[in-house]
């Protein structure tokens, strides 16, 4: 007999409600899709279906580990707790941590407590640095909030859909579907923006594939459409925005044909495409009276650039400048890589504000200090890839990572390998043994979204229930309970309260969090059960929750336009030695860097080595047939994988996800250089070049 | 309306009636999740005295419903022994995460074995390495395919050829692994038998 568990999905951020079916020995035999769900509606892909089988692969750690002359052994929980909260002491002042975007809510609203109450310290960040950090940036600068400003039904209710680098099909399956029936049931426009040619095009109305790092050129170009032709929502824009004459002025410095030039779109397709942005034909079925909306939806493609900031603002400019905010059918989407990376940035595990993105001003942390029953630092943390830049310092000296593998997510692995290891104590809480773990003095298990309880925050800001489906593996267990002994242990010494890491379960710890954030502090556990997931904001228990934002007002009054012009377009662009432009992203079978994936065995029979995609053109240059073993190198390393040639990719850019598969991976080739203001490393962009791999001669021959 | 002699609300379909009322009846392509299909007629029921298929005839409007009438449910087990025959697999086989759909409706209306010829599709599809296809156990209900079409809008799977000859394919001599499926699994899910069935 199996029995059932309603939960949500542990991989990407659309947040999939699934039904784990288990059976008497504890595993799960079938994960079934929730059609009750709102944000799924009963669909699910490959790894939310059938790629849960991780929870029990032989390689999860099962016991606490203490590195002893170079060696782990197993360890009692005891030892490791003492261990690690003896040697933190010691180094509180020069500490850094980084939080998990795959653990639960709970989870991250105890580790940011940790940090800044007991370690005394906001040197606490998570992924979102590696990927949206520069549209949450610029989000909060120009709206007031860096949430998705909609819901995934708006995409069914729009009129035209803009996607700006991403790739749904392949990295948001189901929201590529919900956008798929918008397209073919009721004629919903779509316009795709993108280097390479993603699935999605199939189905595009049009598809403009700018060269890498002129997105700023492309937007404002499609600004100056809009404005040459009177397409601009100007009630909107005198009513709601800002800093609009200082935009047109520097919009207007360039024409639709100068960014054509710099981007290398034709001039009639900006023009085209801002058409359709701006004011797109009603799709089948719009009700009498509405206006045809237009959702923006980006992914990485704007942020993992130098620029990433201003890529951001031009396309938030384009949604003001088109009124297309506020209303059903429309919005500004920023797609969110990981199931909880919302939520993780919600629960305050960013160094720049407190949970509920609260800044630390009086008005706001008094309440945390009042209730915590002492004093938090109040001077913005480090983010996290200057965290790890600083190690070199010695700034940081030490540092805790749960749930969270930088060695294969940082840019420039070999370089950042290196820092990692000049740490005087490192403690890594995970479910498996990873690159990062290997490194770690003190590894903790924890346990996998399917043996604890707690909610997600998913990419249309829905708090959703997960649910302990089974036992914990060996002696796993929850982030927040390791997290509430560690704290325990150490309160004394830090001049704090031991009764404030003392919680009898995740609700309670959900509790304080809603306390403290007043976006959600109507949602509740008893609630989540009754209605199922809640869209945040929603500040009292008889509020429904949100699904769009800004039908009224913005939370930083009205909202602002922020002038930007298209610099260089990358820190390293191609020359003799290096003539390729090499493009990191991701693969529907694998996600991100693989240390989840490649323990689900069918994932891996899909693929088992990382595909290089190379245009015929250059393949046929460096004399590669599609499925050679190729080598792609770049100024920081090498790496090993099997070429694709295809005309997806234009002539002169290579893309290859950065999964590592092999033994290889992307980002030993990456560039370590940052956006200004969000520090986001430049993944897009750096140059490379590709070689087939040589047949190595036989050196000897066994003999028989 | 009147359903089995009890005064129920009649609301949507007949079927959603009849099941709101806690009541069983087969339903083998309808899916909770998927629109209608009205292909399998296993949902046959009375209704003011003619035999229609409760999934896809409108509850208002009907004032008497039985679903256990004599001649609906000799009817219905006349279905079954046809759709029986299209699996020469005894009972389809369990090992689908919905195969007890079917062998619930085998259960309760005891189709007689043998009554017609067997078809003898037997193309197994094992090269998805998530789920298996299992031609000896389909129904062609195509649930799997509307599952495939219109609730993922992928569009990977279809029927293929007519009457005898026809079946469920990912295209014409390309197997599920060589085809545009994403394997979603969402047509593993919508089997009522064991034809679609997830490997391991």
């Amino acid at each position: 007999m199996t029995r059932t568990v309603s939960s949500t999905c542990p991989y990407c951020g659309v947040g999939c409600g699934i039904v784990l079916n288990v059976d008497e020995q504890d595993r799960i035999r079938w994960v079934d899709d929730d059609p009750e769900n709102l944000s799924s509606t009963g669909m699910l892909c490959v790894k939310g279906r059938f790629g849960t089988t991780f929870v029990n692969h032989p390689d999860r750690i099962q016991t606490p580990l203490i590195k002893r002359k170079g060696r782990f052994e197993e360890a009692t929980w005891d030892e490791a707790l003492d261990l690690v909260a003896n040697r933190l002491l010691e180094h509180r002042g020069h500490f850094g941590s980084f939080a998990s975007a795959k653990a639960t809510n709970e989870d991250a609203f105890l580790q940011q407590k940790f940090v800044r109450l007991v370690m005394g310290t906001n040197n606490i960040d998570h992924c979102t640095r590696l990927c949206h950090s520069p549209s949450v940036e610029a989000m909060l600068q120009q709206l007031g909030s860096g949430a998705t400003s909609n819901s995934y039904i708006d995409y069914e209710e729009a009129s035209c859909i803009v996607l700006v680098g991403c790739d749904p099909g392949s990295n948001h399956p189901v929201i590529a579907s919900r956008m798929r029936r918008a397209i073919d049931s009721l004629g919903t426009k779509l316009v795709v923006v993108n280097p390479r040619r993603i699935e999605m095009c199939d189905r595009a109305d049009l598809f403009l594939q700018p060269r890498a790092g002129t997105d700023v050129a492309l937007f404002n170009g499609m600004a100056r459409a809009i404005l040459d032709e009177d397409l601009a929502d100007r009630p909107f824009i005198e009513g709601r925005t800002e800093g609009f004459d200082a935009f047109v002025s520097a919009v207007g410095e360039t024409t639709v044909d100068e960014c054509a030039l710099v981007c290398g779109v034709p001039a009639g397709e900006i023009r085209a495409a801002a058409r359709l942005f701006a004011r797109p034909p009603a799709r089948r079925g719009l009700p009498e009276g509405l206006v045809p909306g237009s959702c923006l939806v980006w992914g990485m493609g704007i942020t993992q650039h130098t620029q990433g900031t201003d890529n951001a603002h031009s396309l938030l400019n384009l949604a003001l400048l088109a009124g297309q905010l506020g209303r059903p059918g429309c919005g500004v989407s920023p797609l969110r890589g990981q199931n909880n990376v919302q939520g993780c940035g919600d629960a305050g595990c960013i160094p720049d504000s407190l949970p509920g993105y609260q800044s630390y001003g009086d008005a706001a942390i008094i309440p945390f200090e009042e209730l915590w029953g002492a004093g938090l630092p109040r001077s913005p943390g480090l983010k996290a890839t200057d965290m790890v830049e600083q190690i070199a310092s010695g700034a940081i000296r030490a540092m805790y990572i749960v749930g969270e593998n930088p060695l294969l997510s940082e840019p420039n692995l070999h370089h950042a390998t290196d820092l990692i290891r000049a740490l005087d104590f490192l403690v890594v809480q995970d479910l498996f043994l990873h690159e990062t773990a290997e490194l770690a003095d003190v590894v903790l298990p924890a346990c996998s979204f399917a043996e604890k309880d707690g909610t997600f925050t998913n990419s249309e800001r829905r708090v959703q229930r997960v649910r302990r489906a089974i036992a914990p593996v060996g002696m796993a267990r929850p982030d927040w309970e390791i997290l509430c002994d560690v704290a325990r242990r150490m309160a004394p010494g830090a001049g704090v309260d031991p009764a404030q890491f003392a919680y009898a379960s995740a609700g309670e710890v959900f509790d304080e969090f809603a306390r403290l954030m007043p976006q959600i502090r109507g949602i509740s556990y008893e609630r989540l059960e009754r209605e199922g997931g809640i869209q945040w904001p929603c500040p009292s228990a008889d509020h429904p929750g949100t699904r769009y934002l800004y039908a009224d007002s913005f939370p930083r009054g009205v909202a602002r336009f922020v002038p930007v012009r298209q610099h260089a377009v990358a820190e390293e662009t191609p020359d003799g030695e290096y003539p390729l432009v090499l493009n990191t992203g991701r693969i529907l079978y694998h996600w991100h860097g693989g240390t989840i994936t490649r323990r689900v065995a069918g994932l891996m029979e899909q693929v088992d080595t990382v595909p290089v995609a190379v245009h015929p053109a250059d393949a046929s240059v460096a004399e590669i047939q599609d499925g050679d073993p190729v080598v792609v190198f770049s100024r920081r390393g090498r790496m090993g994988g099997r070429a694709v040639v295809t005309d997806a990719v234009q002539p002169g850019n290579l893309f290859v996800p950065f999964v590592k598969l092999q033994g290889s991976a992307a980002n030993f080739l990456t560039n370590n250089v940052y956006d200004q203001e969000s520090r986001i490393p430049e993944y897009k962009v750096c140059a490379a070049r590709i070689e087939k791999k040589r047949e190595r001669k036989g050196a000897f021959t066994l003999r028989s | 309306m009147n359903l089995n002699g009890r005064s129920v609300e009649a609301a949507g379909s007949l079927l959603d009636a009849v099941l709101a009322a806690g009541i069983a009846l087969p339903h083998l392509c309808k899916d909770d999740n998927l629109p209608v299909i009205g292909a399998c007629r296993t949902c046959l029921v009375e209704a003011d005295g003619r035999i229609v298929a409760a999934c896809s005839t409108p509850a208002a409007g009907v004032q008497e419903c039985a679903t256990d009438s004599e001649r609906a449910v000799r009817i219905r087990r006349g279905v079954l022994e046809l759709t029986a025959a299209m699996q020469s697999r005894a009972g389809g086989a369990a090992g689908g995460p919905r195969s007890a759909e079917s062998s619930e409706a085998y259960a309760s209306h005891a189709p007689r074995p043998g009554q017609h010829d067997v078809r003898t599709g037997t193309h197994a599809d094992l090269s998805n390495p998530f789920f298996s296809f299992h031609e000896d156990a389909c129904i062609l209900c195509a649930r799997c395919v509307t599952a495939c079409q219109e609730l993922q809008h992928i569009g990977a799977i279809g029927i293929a050829g007519r009457g005898h000859t026809a079946r469920v394919t990912p295209g014409a001599g390309v197997s599920f692994r060589e085809s545009i499926c994403t394997s979603c699994g969402s047509c593993v899910a919508a089997c009522p038998t064991s034809a679609l069935r997830p490997k391991g």
